[in-house]
């Protein structure tokens, strides 16, 4: 089990947090305020798994900020589906730059991530998935997803 | 043991010491017999060069001249010297010129000895040279032989005294020396062997006719009295005459006997004391080890609170401090197996009213089916699902609070109660969520939380009326022909609101759904597409959906559905623990158009 990890870069008021790991119970935020930060990058790419004693601590941290513009990057799975059932988890004053969207092959088993840029595959109520994604071997691949319920956090339908 | 290997290294020790004792005695008589053959062979030597002077003045004047008168005092030992000459008319010798110190003393001497003559003479031609004391004491006779061209040899004799050699013979004591002549004549020696031959006593090899004379060398013998002794020897050089020592080799290794008497008893003192220490010891550690075992056999009845006193700081007293340590150990893991045990016992007592906190697995409510599944990842859970009816509506409960176990059980405890009671004040979903935040809430303050679905649903209008806080959004699967696929499922997620405890004063929405005959509803925590393999794999959201998708579409009921679900995930899970509590229930709205909702509805466990 790999333990929850973060790495901080502030340049100015602009903060950069990349996270990884699990978040659980023992995931400490504290040394993460947000304060003083007017603009806020949270890089998701290597969070593995997060529980529900996660979430309410992630909803306890992320709910303390008050003035910083928030960005969430690079967004796997495992994140979009708590922004897409818990309220709180994405506030109203964060946004999401970037998310994974997984991607599979049913006969040959072959999975793949896409990352969904905001402004190029996605912008506010829409999704422009790329028009076609295809595995090593060539394979069209589909989304391996429920969309409407996958998507509901850009409140757009495919 | 070890004093029987003590006992064998003496054996070997001694014998090296005395391998090493006999050498040296060897070397060391044999040093003093060759010293002694040594000194007789230097007096003799120079008594013979002494005489050549006079024999050839002899030679020169027929009779011995005033100067060999004067060589004659050059040497105290030399007392006389008489030319024996041939005599035709006796047919043998007669004494001719004498030389002599003390007159007449040759002529004294010759009428005791004239008798030994003859033997002596028979030596004489044999060996060219014979030294003899034909009276056993310290006058010696060297009679020599000397070629004539004409006529027989003459015969020199010498008459001379060896007192102060002679002198160191006499003294009998542990070493012996003996002047002998080949034949084993003992001629300087003890008293009492005077005269005796030497092999009469003691049976040297050396002396063997067939063995050439001369030479030294060392023998260890036998006596006739089974005395061993050590025997050297060396040739004196002069006739046939061998210097002899001998010593018992009782006494040549007294000392041996002395260190094997003083090691025997060094050896009997050190067992002893070997022996009375181990004695001393094996009482002490037989004394510690009892105790030892008696304390064991305390923890052996269960009274683990024993104690062995450490009286020694040595592997016994550090073996009696980690039985201490041990029995402590073992007193602290019985008290704590106890309190396992009533916890654990507490557990399954909370476990059973846990149970009654769900509601029968299958109901039926007219054309409504319901069937569900709860299985808590241990004893007890923090997921809550419910049914309930109250007048023509059916409230459908399903929960999941942060975490699972006891904690999360308890929440889940009072959850149950409070939405009893508010199933009773007929509110709505929104409201029902927003009382029970309020009471989660005070009850947890913001520890725990709870996710949340709760749908009111019209048996007679199929009308739902929803409220989803923050909980996985129920599959709604509308009435259709043929199968269902992936994108038939619809979502009851119309409304989000904040799990229940999060913020005591959270607001909730509500949602209200149209459901036909036939439609299906799906209700779910999120522990079914983290259920788990062998390999700690999940079975994920694809795979979960397509395990759905196939049970409802290879099933004519509800509950058969919700049974072949199950067993799509069990051969998934192949008994691996859950990972988290594991809830779901199916809702179906039979397409029986024109059956009449009674009151009879059938509830079945």
């Amino acid at each position: 089990m790999s333990k929850f990890q973060c790495k901080v870069d502030r340049q100015g008021q602009k903060l950069t947090l990349q996270l990884g790991g699990i978040i659980d119970e023992d995931a400490d935020f504290a040394p993460l305020a947000l304060q003083g930060a007017q603009e806020v990058q949270i890089d998701l790419d290597a969070i593995k798994s997060i529980n529900s004693c996660g979430i309410r601590e992630w909803i306890k941290w992320i709910g303390a900020n008050s003035t910083a513009k928030v960005v969430y990057a690079k967004c796997p799975k495992v994140i979009v589906d708590q922004m897409n059932m818990v309220d709180g988890f994405l506030p109203a004053f964060a946004k999401v730059e970037s998310f994974y969207v997984p991607y599979y092959h049913e006969d040959s088993g072959s999975e793949k991530n896409i990352l969904f840029r905001y402004g190029v595959e996605f912008k506010e109520g829409q999704i422009q998935p790329p028009t076609e994604v295809k595995d090593e071997s060539g394979n069209p691949m589909e989304m391996d997803i429920i969309e409407s319920k996958y998507f509901k956090f850009i409140k757009a339908k495919v | 043991m070890p004093a029987a290997a003590l006992m064998a290294y003496l054996a070997i020790a001694l014998k090296v010491f005395k391998d090493d004792k006999v050498a040296y005695v060897f070397d060391t008589t044999s040093q003093m017999s060759s010293s002694i053959a040594g000194q007789l062979k230097t007096r003799l030597d120079n008594i013979v060069k002494l005489t050549q002077p006079i024999l050839v003045d002899l030679a020169q004047y027929q009779d011995f001249s005033r100067l060999s008168r004067a060589f004659l005092q050059f040497d105290s030992s030399l007392q006389s010297m008489a030319i024996m000459v041939w005599d035709d008319t006796t047919g043998g010798y007669k004494v001719g010129p004498v030389l002599e110190k003390e007159a007449y003393g040759f002529e004294k001497f010759w009428t005791q000895w004239k008798d030994q003559w003859n033997p002596s003479l028979v030596q004489l031609f044999m060996n060219q040279t014979v030294v003899t004391n034909p009276f056993l004491d310290d006058r010696f006779t060297l009679v020599q032989k000397i070629e004539r061209p004409n006529g027989r040899p003459l015969l020199v004799v010498l008459l001379f005294q060896l007192s102060d050699f002679s002198q160191q013979f006499q003294t009998l004591s542990a070493q012996n020396f003996f002047l002998i002549q080949k034949d084993g004549k003992i001629l300087l020696g003890p008293e009492t062997y005077l005269g005796q031959n030497l092999k009469d006593s003691l049976p040297v090899r050396f002396l063997d006719l067939n063995r050439q004379a001369g030479g030294s060398g060392v023998e260890t013998i036998t006596d006739k009295k089974d005395v061993n002794r050590l025997v050297s020897y060396a040739s004196v050089g002069w006739g046939d005459l061998y210097v002899v020592s001998t010593v018992t080799e009782a006494n040549a290794l007294g000392a041996v006997e002395i260190l094997k008497r003083k090691s025997l008893l060094f050896l009997i003192v050190l067992i002893s004391a070997t022996t009375i220490l181990s004695l001393f010891a094996s009482s002490s550690i037989t004394h510690a080890l009892t105790k030892l075992f008696e304390a064991t056999g305390e923890i052996s009845k269960g009274h683990f609170d024993v104690k062995v006193e450490v009286e020694s700081s040595d592997e016994v007293g550090a073996l009696a401090e980690n039985f201490n340590k041990m029995a402590a150990e073992v007193s602290r893991l019985v008290v704590q197996t106890a309190e396992k045990a009533r916890m654990q016992g507490e557990l399954e007592t909370a476990r059973m009213v846990q149970e009654t906190l769900f509601p029968p697995p299958r109901a039926d409510f007219g054309s409504l089916e319901i069937a569900g599944f709860y299985e808590p990842a241990s004893e007890v859970g923090g997921d809550w699902w419910s049914y309930t009816r109250i007048g023509d509506h059916v409230y459908l409960w399903i929960g999941d609070a942060t975490g699972h176990g006891a904690g999360a059980a308890l929440i889940t405890s009072a959850a149950k109660s409070a939405a009893g009671l508010i199933e009773t004040l007929g509110f709505s979903p929104a409201n029902a969520l927003q009382a029970l935040n309020k009471s989660i809430y005070d009850v947890s303050r913001g520890k725990v939380m709870m996710t949340f679905f709760l749908g009111k649903l019209n048996i007679k209008t199929y009308e739902m009326v929803y409220c989803n806080a923050s909980h996985e959004a129920p599959f709604l699967f509308k009435s259709k022909d043929g199968p269902y696929k992936k994108k038939d499922i619809e979502f009851l997620d119309q409304n989000n609101n904040p799990r229940l405890g999060q913020g005591r004063d959270s607001e909730y929405t509500e949602t209200t759904l149209q459901l036909s005959e036939g439609d299906l509803l799906f209700f779910y925590t999120d522990g079914v597409p983290d259920i788990r393999n062998p390999k700690n794999e999940a079975w994920g959201e694809r795979e979960f959906i397509k395990g759905l998708l196939t049970s409802l579409n290879t099933s004519p009921s509800s509950h058969e559905a919700l049974s072949h679900f199950c067993e799509s995930f069990q051969v998934y899970r192949q008994g691996t623990t859950l990972a988290d509590d594991l809830t779901f229930f199916i809702v179906k709205n039979k397409e029986d158009k024109n059956r009449e909702v009674s009151s009879n509805e059938q509830v079945s466990m």
